[in-house]
């Protein structure tokens, strides 16, 4: 069976998808220079609009199957990608009692988020995967293999990351934070924003008359580095040509790739490297300029965005570019109205872990 | 729902009250530099992973708790002010310790990190299976805790072993002829995340090793 996408929403520091995509279109940057993480050092931040987190994921879900063809989720497997869990909550109790005497275990652990939408939802499954910023990106893969081999009908991916101090303290002890919304793909870039976000997208088996193929799913790892990609891009080469085979297409057939495009030194060059070697001359941008990277929940935040890329018609300009230090790549400076058939998307994370996944237009 | 059966080609466990005192790590990893980065996690998952002569393919690895002395290290350092130490903040993600196994063995396949809870071990069969049947290739599925931190007794009602791990290598049965359900035979004490491939491992070692597992 073919895998189709065939409702989503999201929740980022840009705003719901159709306010996400507005921001994009117009480059309109969602980070906020930020110093409450860090009260002496501003830090450029994507940050929600909530009260509560998972009030917030609630409500996302709840739009999802609003505006599906399902009654409720009760024979839906639910995937969750996070790379924090409930981390927000348990640094709260911490940081305040010194002990761990408050914190609850059940509550800290990736698995809160699909314990919560479950007990909302009531769906017939729930996993969870941490693969750090490839968490929900991994999700899409197993999503798509389940339903090629006919194990479910309907599949709902989750990714869901809240801001906290282990990670932006975290990044800032890398060296990889930057003081302004990032830049990616511009020469000299400072470095990448952390941010938060929701994103629910329903994987199905059936095709419906504005369905997003979810067409091929790549994987890899680098063996390189536990943090610094492979320099020659051959992990990134990898898991972009593993989706392509998957998905019976030439690097000629697609027309955007969204990339992982962080705005670190790191990633960038290496990206950029790995786009030019497979795709040429294909336009390729980074989305991070406007919603930041928002780790685990980046994999299904920018699997909608190429969802709206290929219905709209309209591929995403890059945002916040300044000197191009890359020129063999195609960075649209303003946005590009033309068919987009397919579309790339790519996540990499910590461990030299890469995932790639393709999706394509159904008319 | 699908269900297929698998074949356990080999298993490995192993259990602590608190530190499990010999991994082999000199052995399984020579180098002295990577050797001094492995987390505990990714220690007990190198022997389990040795054990079950398994160097290189499809990993799903699972923990419900994962990285917990990094992150404990982490929050220490944001709380007392001081320097957090990028090592700590690499080894804090969820897929270190399988990440580790890419780099000592230069594996560039595909690996999955599942944290599902008490359900974690469970999950990262049906994970492992699917990547089986997908590929047709052997898979390593294996699950550890490592919960041996200062002051865990605050918070600790789940385990009597503060360091454990379970893991078996596994492809699919070419059919399903003799195979059964997988049975409870976790250990008392032993965290539940780990609980069903433990009870696969006890399973082979009473040579079950024909087993369904639903996707």
């Amino acid at each position: 069976m073919k895998a189709y996408i065939n409702s989503y929403e999201s929740s980022s520091c840009a705003g719901n998808t159709q306010e996400l995509m507005n921001a994009i279109y117009e480059k309109k940057s969602g980070i906020s220079i930020d110093t409450s993480y860090m009260s002496n050092t501003p830090v450029g931040l994507g940050k929600m609009s909530y009260e509560n987190f998972f009030d917030e994921m609630n409500a996302v879900v709840q739009t999802v199957l609003d505006n599906s063809n399902l009654d409720n989720f009760n024979n839906t497997l639910l995937i969750v990608g996070s790379s924090v869990g409930g981390m927000a909550q348990s640094e709260e109790h911490y940081f305040r009692d010194k002990d761990y005497k408050r914190i609850d275990p059940n509550k800290h652990a990736i698995s809160v988020i699909g314990d919560s939408l479950q007990s909302a939802f009531n769906f017939a499954d729930v996993r969870a995967i941490s693969t750090a910023c490839t968490s929900s990106a991994n999700a899409f893969l197993l999503a798509k293999r389940l339903i090629n081999v006919e194990a479910y009908e309907n599949i709902l991916v989750v990714g869901a990351d809240a801001l906290c101090y282990t990670t932006v303290c975290g990044f800032y002890a890398l060296s990889v934070l930057s003081s302004k919304p990032c830049t990616p793909f511009t020469e000299g870039r400072e470095g990448m924003n952390v941010a938060e976000a929701v994103a629910a997208v329903l994987v199905q088996d059936k095709q419906l008359d504005d369905s997003i193929e979810l067409c091929g799913v790549g994987a890899s790892s680098d063996a390189y580095h536990m943090t610094n990609p492979d320099p020659e891009a051959l992990g990134a080469i990898a898991s972009m040509s593993k989706a392509l085979q998957d998905a019976e297409l030439n690097a000629s057939d697609i027309d955007y790739v969204n990339a992982h495009g962080t705005g670190t030194q790191a990633n960038d060059k290496v990206e950029g490297l790995g786009v030019e070697t497979l795709f040429g001359d294909v336009y390729v941008s980074s989305t991070k300029a406007i919603t930041g990277h928002t780790l685990g929940a980046a994999g299904a935040l920018e699997a909608i965005i190429s969802c709206e890329t290929i219905k709209q018609g309209v591929i995403p300009p890059q945002a916040s570019l300044g000197k191009v230090e890359n020129e063999n790549i195609n960075l649209p400076l303003e946005a590009i109205k033309q068919d987009v058939k397919y579309v790339v998307s790519n996540s990499f994370a910590f461990g030299g872990n890469n995932t790639s996944v393709i999706f394509g237009g159904t008319k | 729902m699908r269900k297929v059966a698998i074949n356990i080609i080999s298993a490995a466990k192993i259990a602590a009250p608190t530190k499990i005192e010999d991994l082999e790590d000199k052995r399984i990893v020579p180098k002295m530099m990577l050797r001094r980065r492995l987390t505990r996690n990714a220690k007990i998952m190198l022997f389990i992973a040795d054990k079950c002569e398994f160097t290189g393919g499809k990993i799903v690895y699972g923990s419900a708790f994962g990285e917990l002395q990094s992150t404990v290290g982490i929050t220490d350092a944001i709380l007392n002010d001081t320097q957090i130490s990028p090592t700590l903040f690499q080894n804090s993600v969820y897929n270190s310790a399988p990440s580790y196994f890419s780099l000592l063995n230069v594996d560039k396949d595909e690996i999955i990190t599942i944290s599902s809870g008490m359900n974690t071990s469970l999950a990262a069969l049906k994970t492992a299976a699917l990547q089986a049947l997908v590929s047709g290739e052997r898979v390593l599925c294996v699950a550890t805790e490592c919960l041996d931190i200062a002051n865990i007794e605050q918070v600790n009602s789940c385990t009597s072993f503060l360091e454990a791990g379970a893991g078996v290598v596994l492809e699919i049965a070419e059919d399903e002829s003799g195979a059964v359900e997988i049975e409870d035979l976790n250990e008392e004490g032993v965290i539940d995340s780990l609980r069903d491939l433990v009870s696969l491992v006890n399973m082979s070692a009473k040579g079950s090793r024909k087993v369904f597992i639903t996707l």
